[in-house]
């Protein structure tokens, strides 16, 4: 059972591919594209994802319980992701970090803890796994088997021409989740 | 191969540099090439930051047309880029190029001109010891020996690499290798003077908030990138500049004690085949471990083995096991009873797979020794005894002896026209390393 908020039109709305899986209260916002089989999963608490978003296939962003509280305790507020703009998610990778910036790019198979926050133009690299409790300062890059860290002195760029090109193409070849713009009423999937 | 028949596996073959070429670019070059540009190449850069091959990217820049200033068109401009940790020439400061590649300079070394002129007076120093040496040597050996080639003299003239008039370089200018050529006769003997390095009393102070001033991590060179440019070893981020990529080598082996060559690659980089490939496995009988049951301390195991046969004739294999106190038998830790039959392998042939009406050969084999048969490869069994109950694999050894029919050796014309070769009697030993034991 799911209650979803997106606006699906070709020219404003997500384009949002209907194997995607997509669970509880996630609010996906204008110009942000999912691929197939990516798995976008509202446990403990609701998840907003702003615009221009890429998310690829086999993609996890869930927001879930932490792992001491057991998913039926009272007294347990529920906490919200949010996602800013203009962020990757390349393929494979797993995010349960609650609160991620604008211009971020998170490489294939990199896992990001719960207690990680991303600023801005961070960059997190193929396979790392960054679990510590910290906020990443802006227009970090963390590259490597030990996942080394280094400054760059520009932010990586917003995948424009990548989400104009998806958006025409992908709903060629695939279906895509429908549901009423602009409701206040949750919608069933 | 040549007369003798040996195998080369406790010493190591002498190893040659057979020719070099970039690992990115795949470009091949001469070794007095590579030399000169100090083993690396010219177009291709390495990252400061992790040592990754960089890219070149491009973008479009507006930029006021030469006619008319008002007016700006789009122009392509070059930058340095890491794919893996994001790096790009920008990060250093370094400008933009408008050509695709050649652009990019590395940064001059200031200690340059010090460096080339201690070059050259220890190029002069080794040249003089080369000629005392020379001179002594005259005294002593035969007359009709050439002056150069002595091995001393050979050994002292590389060791401040002599070049030649046309090397030398003027003050000021790029050092170039230390390229290995000798010195003419002859040569003008220009006395060069170095001034000794001195001592300074006084150093640059530390900076007053040496200890006060908290560290950016992220400027903070690590040591592995710091030396990576031993020029200037850099403390700051900021200042790593990319480095030309190294070469890589191809090398050629030679038999120590003949001077044969047994393996030689090809000369272009792109390909992976050999110009001589002299490799025991393509003579030797190969075995191979087919099946191991579960292994008991104590306990007799039977393990399947395979034979295959790498010639072309048929080959005969006879197994040996241990003998107490034998020097090459140090690791193995179970007792073996191996087959004391001859084994018979048939020749490998070529074209077996596609010819389905060959006959298959008749060679009578004992169903408890030989598993099964197929072209060139037999199965047999062994029985193996653990005798160490300790954690760690099974070890056994064995010897294998079999017949080498030299077919590359030219045939000898003897008087009753076609002798077939002659066959000579390997052996070798043979460890197998079969797991740890089950409880």
């Amino acid at each position: 059972m799911s209650y979803c908020f997106f606006f699906w039109d070709p020219h404003s709305g997500a384009v949002v591919c209907v194997e995607s899986e997509i669970r509880g209260d996630v609010t996906i916002g204008p110009r942000t594209v999912v691929h197939p089989k990516a798995r976008i999963i509202a446990e403990a608490g609701p998840i907003i994802i702003g615009e221009g978003n890429l998310i690829e296939e086999q993609a996890l962003i869930i927001n879930s319980y932490p792992e001491n509280i057991m998913p039926d305790t009272e007294g347990v507020e529920p906490k919200t992701m949010t996602i800013g703009i203009n962020n990757v998610f390349e393929v494979g990778c797993v995010s349960q970090a609650l609160k991620i910036g604008d211009n971020n790019v998170i490489e294939s198979k990199a896992d990001l803890g719960k207690n990680v926050i991303l600023t801005s133009g961070c960059i997190v690299g193929a396979c790392c796994q960054v679990n510590t409790c910290e906020v990443i300062p802006e227009n970090t890059v963390i590259y490597g088997s030990n996942c080394m860290r280094r400054v760059q002195t520009e932010r990586p760029q917003p995948q424009t021409l990548q989400l104009d090109f998806l958006m025409k193409i992908l709903p060629n070849y695939h279906h895509m989740k429908k549901t009423v713009k602009g409701t206040s009423t949750p919608v069933r999937n | 191969m040549s007369g003798t028949v040996q195998m080369e596996w406790h010493q190591t073959p002498g190893n040659q540099v057979d020719s070099h070429y970039c690992p990115s670019c795949l470009e091949n070059m001469p070794s007095a090439e590579a030399k000169l540009k100090k083993n690396r190449c010219a177009n291709c850069f390495d990252c400061p930051c992790c040592m990754h091959t960089l890219s070149t990217r491009a973008t479009n820049i507006p930029a006021p047309l030469p006619d008319d200033p008002s007016k700006t068109t789009m122009k392509k401009a070059y930058y340095l880029a890491c794919g893996f940790c994001r790096w790009t020439s920008r990060d250093v400061g370094m400008a933009d190029k408008s050509v695709a590649s050649g652009g990019w300079q590395e940064p001059d070394n200031p200690h340059t001109q010090r460096i080339n002129k201690l070059i050259e007076y220890y190029q002069q120093l080794a040249q003089r010891e080369k000629l005392e040496r020379d001179r002594k040597k005259l005294a002593r050996r035969r007359p009709y020996m050439p002056l150069a080639f002595s091995q001393h003299t050979i050994h002292v003239v590389e060791k401040y690499g002599l070049g030649t008039r046309l090397q030398r370089q003027r003050p000021g200018a790029p050092i170039t290798s230390l390229a290995g050529l000798s010195l003419k006769e002859g040569e003008d003997q220009k006395e060069i003077n170095i001034e000794p390095a001195q001592a300074l009393d006084e150093v640059e102070p530390l900076p007053e908030d040496c200890y006060t001033r908290p560290i950016n991590l992220p400027e903070v060179t690590s040591l592995r990138q710091r030396l990576l440019q031993p020029d200037f070893q850099p403390a700051g981020a900021s200042q790593l500049h990319p480095k030309h990529k190294h070469l890589l080598i191809k090398r050629s082996l030679r038999c120590r004690k003949c001077e044969h060559n047994l393996s030689k690659p090809e000369f272009n980089p792109t390909s992976i085949k050999f110009k001589i490939q002299l490799v025991a496995v393509s003579y030797i009988p190969e075995v191979r471990i087919m099946s191991i049951p579960n292994l008991r301390f104590q306990k007799e195991c039977q393990v399947l083995l395979t034979l295959t046969n790498p010639v072309e004739n048929i080959t005969h294999v006879t197994l040996v096991g241990c003998e107490e106190g034998d020097p090459e038998d140090i690791n193995s830790t179970a007792k073996v009873m191996v087959p004391t039959k001859e084994l018979v392998l048939a020749g490998k042939d070529a074209a077996a797979d596609y010819d389905e009406l060959a006959e298959p050969q008749d060679f009578q084999d004992d169903p408890d020794v030989v598993a099964f048969r197929k072209s060139n490869k037999i199965g047999f069994f062994i029985k193996v005894v653990p005798q160490r109950e300790e954690d760690g694999d099974v070890t056994v050894s064995f010897k294998i002896r079999h017949d080498f029919r030299n077919l590359a050796a030219p045939i000898r014309p003897s008087e009753e026209g076609d002798a077939p070769t002659e066959a000579i009697w390997l052996t070798h030993h043979v460890e197998l390393s079969l797991g740890p034991i089950i409880a």
